[in-house]
């Protein structure tokens, strides 16, 4: 055990050091290399060039590697097997891509993929949005803050051990151990079965992520807040702005790119999400979502690559308006620079 | 605060003290219902250096049993067991196997997988001494020798999957309290069987407790009971035809037997909570009903498994009971087929230590030490009879020897994509209310598109 | 924030109100399993967990004890103990000897049960039977009670979860993977991030767009192919496959265009005087980096830190096919996993297991929020 503890922080020590001591050396190797100070004139103006030329990409070189590594290559990789047969093997052309513009399943995911990235990311947004700002008024924020985050610290299978206890449907008349029909048949009404109810179980569905990711809207949210000049919002105060007027015109503009980003990533989430799908309902009653068809096909009863690997495409090519909305929105902010 | 300091002592010393030998649950030598000189045998075997890595579904309770029984052959033989497993090991199988780094053993409940793995040529055949081998020891033989038998990479059949640990199905879980105070009978027969649920009605019962859910896999329940339907009004020859698509599954013959179930799950009257709640009711929670006071249901269709779903204090044998699923009077021919599953074990990274692993479970003693414990059958007719570990264990071994036909749950034989797929949606479409007609149809239409 | 005040006592009441609501809302799911895992296993799925506080009526069902402890007495046969045996007393309000009806007979009372055989079932749970003929088999009578129990919570489960074998070291072996797999993309990203916010270099905008587009990449996808490439490096030095730094580098690939993007709007956001005056002092863009932007981004460094950790942590799969699960190597996830018994989770080991996980994360939350203070301070500087 101790020595466990010890080779852990020893291991961490190294891949942590190693980090730095690249970052800060490979800094020190340009500098000697092309020295701008103690040198005048158009050699330090020259080696100023070199430098500027070359030192972005040893900011950016490690990450690069690394991304080229795990998630670039893959991807190629996937678009090959996207014209490979199930077992990866003999090349098929587009016969993937014909099928699924033909499957019934994959266009009911398409729809209900819509449905959530309409809800989803809008909800998470607005609530995190507003809890962030409440919060921040009062003494007990932070533990406020903290009971809201907590269930982005459940894992999957725990949060749908969770929601099974409110979505739980018994027979009518029995004791429903289900908070949500426990709630409705004590007012009276008749217990549902809801994560099997059509189109709406989508929702109930949708409520969990939401859920689940309001807090982390939050944090980022609350920490971009807090960015914004005090003298700014006191300055609102004085002229006499209402606490509406103070959210709408002056905090939500000051912090659009972070909502931006809050979306964006939200949005790229519920692409991806598929657990709650899949512990919940594993695509029945007309839930079924692309990432979770993706899985299915990819590794159900030994899988076909060659399918899960154009959906997963399917999903790549479904992001690339919010690409385009991102790098317009990069390229905006850094227009002067 | 001393309470606490303790507990963390007590915490430490769990962490730190991870045996290098294991107890050996039973003591070599001394319970003759084993078969110890096969100890003696394995001794002989010297895989002293040798690391065989197992990857199985056996998680809980069953990771500790199956442990035990690991502990002899590498006690015996020196070699080390590494055994694990995992809730995604169907997922991680075919990873594993695809990128070059098998396990030496791999474990599957599922036919249909060990197919897949079979043609991408990743499996070791297993030898036609071992398939001889298994038709000559194994109660029905020959379906378990075809059952191992898979076309491999090159187009041939070959052995690959040794079955080894086996779930009786078809079974009916009852309460034989409840059973004798409401005046009640095992059925003998379907009909007899149709009788006593018009009369637990008549008495203002609910026959049955039904729980399809499962999360991913939720509809898995009713395709059993689909299954043994089959197999009760068809020969099994048309069964073998229906796992392979050779008889659709619009095929009225398989349309009845939705249809058959379809009328039970469907009616309020038949099932506890009503048919709405037999999607939505998990299938561990489902057999709970049968105890409750005073009893929600009657009976519970399910395999050997279920016990370890039962509430605590029930015992087996006194509280609770099972009949096998009856077959129709009317249709004598038939005889008393009989549902299993169970897994098979495969070499997914040959060497010494592989082989002997397989050369093991052809012991008695592999299958007496499991025997022994707790939820293992075997139709291995050389392992004692007597060495079961309880007289419910026992009786399933003798339903399992007594079968006149045996077949393999059907959906483990389809291909993934229908039997862990649409016949499990069928399922609950059907509970949902679609006509047997249209669910089979639905279900024939996603196995053409796989063709 | 001075915004609050001047405002009246009522809207600064109504700020209370509606976060106490949505705390509330978020709160009660998870509260509920906090409730369940220390329940009773069976009472889990019995009763909802909302009842579990109160002393509930139940009906439940008995043995009596079988023909061999029967006595002789005035000549007939008789049956006598307590239902409860030696455990907790409670009190009985009704009984009867049919699971259909279970509650025939009050308590006190003396049922007829037929052939001359009584049965006295008294609130304290004793009981007697008399029979004029000798008690048969090995079965006891069944008897089927109401009584009222207090509510009952148990530690079993959280027991049998922590004492199992080896979680201990399952638990060092997670910290072993997730320490490294948050600090190590933070850093990286950090450095990537200041690039393409404040650098300018070819390709840069091209860059961004790889970036966002990589994070929408389905990791089941790049499975395959990594450990492939794994299996390839191990077997050419002749080093194992499944390593801490295999598994470190493949988190931080996977968070990397999450930190990335997150990192460079935030970078990107910081006010462009500051970078200005400093290069102006002659700061070359490291010193620029380190000193200024790097305490400046504070707070969404520990954001981003919050859910590389949480992921990681919560992590399965990628732990599953990257590092082995021997002793040494299988992390809390999976070893809570193999808990749950081949046929899926008991409930009260779910319930129990979701909650242990929780417990990390929450500390690390707790002790970055300090971060989040220090981004106010941090503001007040940007606003200058």
């Amino acid at each position: 055990m101790a020595a466990q503890i010890f080779s852990a922080i020893f291991v961490i020590i190294i891949g942590v050091g190693g980090c730095v001591a690249y970052f800060w050396g490979a800094n020190k190797l340009l500098d000697l290399t092309f020295p701008s100070r103690g040198v005048t004139g158009t050699a330090a103006v020259n080696n100023l060039r070199r430098q500027g030329l070359v030192r972005p990409w040893l900011f950016v070189g490690p990450a690069l590697i690394i991304l080229t590594i795990y998630l670039i290559y893959p991807v190629i990789a996937t678009l090959w097997l996207s014209f490979l047969d199930r077992g990866g093997t003999s090349f098929v052309g587009l016969a993937n891509y014909e099928w699924a513009l033909r499957d019934p399943d994959l266009r009911r995911s398409i729809l209900n993929n819509l449905l959530w990235l309409a809800v989803v990311p809008a909800a998470c947004t607005f609530l995190g949005l507003i809890i962030a700002v409440l919060t921040d008024k009062i003494w007990w924020g932070t533990i406020a803050k903290s009971l809201i985050f907590l269930p982005l610290a459940i894992s999957f299978v725990g949060a749908s051990v969770i929601w099974k206890f409110i979505y739980e449907y018994r027979g009518e008349g029995q004791v429903q151990i289900g908070l949500l029909n426990a709630i409705i048949q004590h007012f009276g009404g008749q217990p549902q079965v809801w994560i099997s109810l059509p189109f709406w179980n989508n929702f109930f569905l949708m409520i969990i992520l939401i859920w689940i990711q309001t807090g982390f809207a939050m944090v980022i949210l609350s920490s971009a807040l807090r960015g914004i000049p005090e003298e700014t919002l006191e300055a609102a105060v004085i002229d006499g702005a209402n606490p509406f007027q103070i959210f709408w015109k002056i905090m939500v503009p000051q912090i659009w790119g972070t909502i931006a980003v809050v979306w964006t990533t939200i949005t790229i989430l519920v692409l991806k999400v598929f657990d709650i799908v899949l512990t919940m309902t594993n695509g029945q009653w007309n839930s079924q979502v692309l990432a979770n068809l993706m899985f299915d096909w990819m590794f159900r009863g030994g899988g076909d690559f060659g399918r899960g690997a154009t959906i997963a495409i399917i999903i790549m090519i479904a992001v690339i308006p919010i690409m385009v909305w991102n790098i317009r929105q990069a390229n905006k902010e850094t227009g002067g620079h | 605060m001393k309470k606490m300091l303790l507990l963390g002592v007590a915490f430490g010393a769990l962490a730190l003290n991870t045996p290098a030998h294991a107890e050996l649950k039973f003591k070599p030598g001394e319970d003759s219902r084993f078969h110890w000189a096969n100890f003696e045998d394995l001794k002989k075997v010297d895989l002293k250096g040798e690391t065989l890595t197992i990857f199985g579904p056996w998680r809980g309770e069953d990771e500790t049993l199956v442990r035990s029984v690991l502990d002899y052959f590498s006690e015996a033989t020196g070699a080390e067991v590494k055994y694990s497993s995992s809730e995604n090991y169907e997922q991680q199988i075919v990873i594993d196997t695809q990128a070059g780094s098998p396990p030496n053993i791999a474990v599957l409940p599922q036919p249909g997988l060990i197919q897949d793995l079979a043609s991408k040529g990743v499996l070791t055949p297993l030898g036609d001494d071992v398939a001889a081998w298994i038709k000559e020891n194994y109660a029905a033989g020959d379906s378990w020798a075809k059952l191992g038998t898979y076309t491999g990479k090159d187009g041939k059949s070959g052995f690959y999957a040794f079955p080894y640990k086996i779930d009786v199905k078809g079974l009916v879980w009852y309460s034989p309290d409840n059973f004798k105070e409401a005046g009640y009978t095992v059925p003998k027969s379907q009909e007899e069987l149709a009788e006593l649920e018009k009369k637990i009605i008549a008495d203002g019962g609910k026959p049955w407790c039904i729980g399809l859910g499962s999360g991913g896999a939720t509809g898995w329940p009713a395709t059993d009971w689909v299954e043994d339907i089959m197999l009760r009004t068809q020969p099994p020859e048309v069964y073998d035809k229906w796992v392979k698509n050779e008889i659709p599954f619009t095929d009225p013959a398989v349309v009845n037997a939705i249809d058959i179930f379809g009328k039970i799950a469907t009616d309020d009257k038949m099932v506890d909570g009503g048919a709405k709640a037999v999607a939505a009711t998990d299938f561990r929670d489902s057999p709970k009903g049968l105890f409750t006071v005073p009893p929600k249901c009657y009976m519970h269709h399910q395999a050997s498994f279920i016990p370890s779903f039962f509430p605590e204090g029930v015992k087996l044998g006194q509280d609770a009971d099972f009949f096998p699923y009856p077959p129709y009077a009317s249709k004598p021919e038939l005889g008393t087929p009989l549902e299993v599953a169970g897994t098979l074990v495969m070499i997914t990274k040959d060497s010494k230590a592989s082989r002997e692993f397989i050369k093991f479970l052809e012991m008695p003693l592999a299958h007496e030490l499991w025997m022994a414990q707790k939820s293992f059958v075997t139709p291995f007719k050389g392992a004692n009879k007597d060495a079961y570990g309880s007289d419910a264990l026992k009786k399933q071994g003798e339903i399992l020897v007594g079968a006149t036909s045996v077949r393999f749950d059907g959906s483990d034989l389809m291909p993934g994509k229908v039997g862990a797929g649409s016949f499990w949606t069928g399922m609950i479409d059907l509970v949902g209310g679609k006509s047997a007609q249209d669910v089979a149809a639905d279900i024939q239409k996603s196995w053409d598109a796989i063709k | 924030m001075a915004v609050a005040t001047g405002k009246s006592f009522v809207s600064r009441f109504g700020v209370h109100i509606a976060v106490l609501v949505f705390v509330a809302i978020w709160t009660i799911p998870t509260l509920g399993i906090l409730v369940s895992s220390l329940r009773d296993k069976d009472q889990i799925v019995a009763s909802g967990w909302w009842n579990s506080f109160a002393s509930s009526s139940q009906t439940e069902a008995g043995r009596l004890p079988p023909a061999t402890a029967q006595t002789q007495k005035d000549g007939k046969y008789v049956l006598e103990g307590n239902i409860f045996g030696d455990g907790a007393k409670r009190n009985i309000s009704a009984f009867g000897v049919k699971a259909a009806a279970p509650t025939q007979y009050p308590a006190g009372s003396s049922a007829d049960l037929g052939d001359g055989i009584t049965l006295q079932v008294n609130a304290d749970g004793s009981f007697v039977m008399t029979s004029p003929k000798a008690f048969e088999g090995d079965r006891g009578q069944r008897l089927y009670y109401a009584s009222s129990a207090p509510p009952k919570f148990t530690t079993d489960n959280y027991q049998t979860v922590l004492f199992s074998e080896g979680i201990g070291r399952s638990f060092m072996n997670s910290l072993t993977v997730t320490i490294p797999a948050t600090v190590i993309p933070i850093l990286i990203a950090a450095f990537a991030a200041y690039a393409l916010a404040w650098m300018r270099f070819p390709g840069r905008a091209l860059l961004i767009a790889v970036i966002i587009g990589l994070l929408v990449v389905p990791l089941q996808m790049s499975l395959i192919p990594l450990l492939k490439l794994y299996n390839g490096v191990g077997t050419f030095f002749g080093v194992p496959s499944k390593t801490y730094l295999g598994i470190w580098l493949a988190h931080t690939g996977f968070g990397l265009p999450f930190a990335i993007y997150l990192l460079r709007s935030y970078i990107a956001g910081l006010p462009r005087e500051i970078m200005e005056s400093a290069r102006i002092d002659g700061a070359s863009d490291f010193e620029i980096f380190v000193k200024i932007v790097l305490p400046l981004s504070f707070p969404v460094l520990a954001s981003f830190a919050i859910f590389q950790f949480l992921w990681v942590w919560n992590d399965l799969l990628v732990a599953m096919v990257f590092l082995g699960t021997a002793p040494d190597q299988i992390v809390l996830t999976a070893k809570l996993n193999a808990l749950l018994g081949s046929r899926g989770g008991n409930w009260e080991i779910l319930t129990t297991s979701a909650f242990i996980t929780i417990i990390v994360p929450l500390i690390v939350f707790f002790s970055l929020q300090r971060y989040f203070v220090r981004g106010l301070l941090a503001g007040s500087v940007k606003g200058g």
